[in-house]
């Protein structure tokens, strides 16, 4: 089963939930889509040098077997979920400290 | 090189690193929340990871790491979470930071 696909699917969407459930509400801020993008513009160089290498090796048995470049499409939704669960928390406890 | 892995990592910081002597980045000042939110995405990621290296969704190739393993996987796996999780929110402060000086919203 493509164990790693549903993994990675289900962290961004689980990211994208808990900003609402915490009511951090960073999906709506110029600033966290300005900063996914310069996080993806360097998740390029670096996670395609550890695919191409390939430093880290992928188990085709665990994942669909679609790259761009090198990277497997799934280390896009990994890094999304990855990024957005940081900055969500993040968020949530600048908030508790102010209102603490 | 068995550095390589340890070299890409070095790499993605240095920007940030240079950056935040440069800007006032507000991070550091808020060290509890800091390390709350990068402590608990880390426990996350590492439980996730080491759970899956177990069972072979990925591996590390011997050649471009370090010896040195805990859990089954080499050190350098173990900083990555640590590296991006600053890193993320360092990108994040310093946008903010240049949107609120060009005076948007």
């Amino acid at each position: 089963m493509k164990e790693y696909t549903i993994l990675a699917g289900a962290s961004a969407v689980f990211a994208v939930l808990l900003d609402r459930y915490l009511h951090t509400t960073v999906l709506r801020k110029r600033e966290y889509w300005i900063a996914i993008g310069v996080m993806f513009f360097f998740k390029i160089p670096s996670n395609g040098y550890l695919t191409w290498r390939p430093v880290v090796l992928y188990n085709p048995e665990y994942f669909l077997g679609v790259r761009l470049w090198s990277i497997p499409v799934e280390d896009f939704f990994y890094g999304y979920g990855f990024i957005t669960l940081t900055i969500v928390l993040w968020e949530y406890f600048l908030r508790k400290e102010r209102t603490s | 090189m068995k550095t390589e892995y340890l070299l890409v990592l070095a790499a993605i910081l240095v920007f940030p690193l240079l950056l935040s002597i440069l800007m006032p980045i507000r991070m550091y000042k808020h060290l509890r929340a800091l390390l709350l939110s990068m402590g608990i995405v880390c426990a996350v990621y590492w439980t996730w990871d080491v759970l899956v290296t177990a069972r072979g969704h990925w591996s590390f190739n011997p050649a471009y790491v370090l010896d040195a393993r805990f859990l089954g996987m080499p050190v350098e796996e173990w900083l990555f979470f640590i590296v991006i999780t600053f890193v993320a929110i360092f990108t994040y402060e310093a946008v903010r930071l240049v949107v609120e000086r060009l005076g948007g919203k």
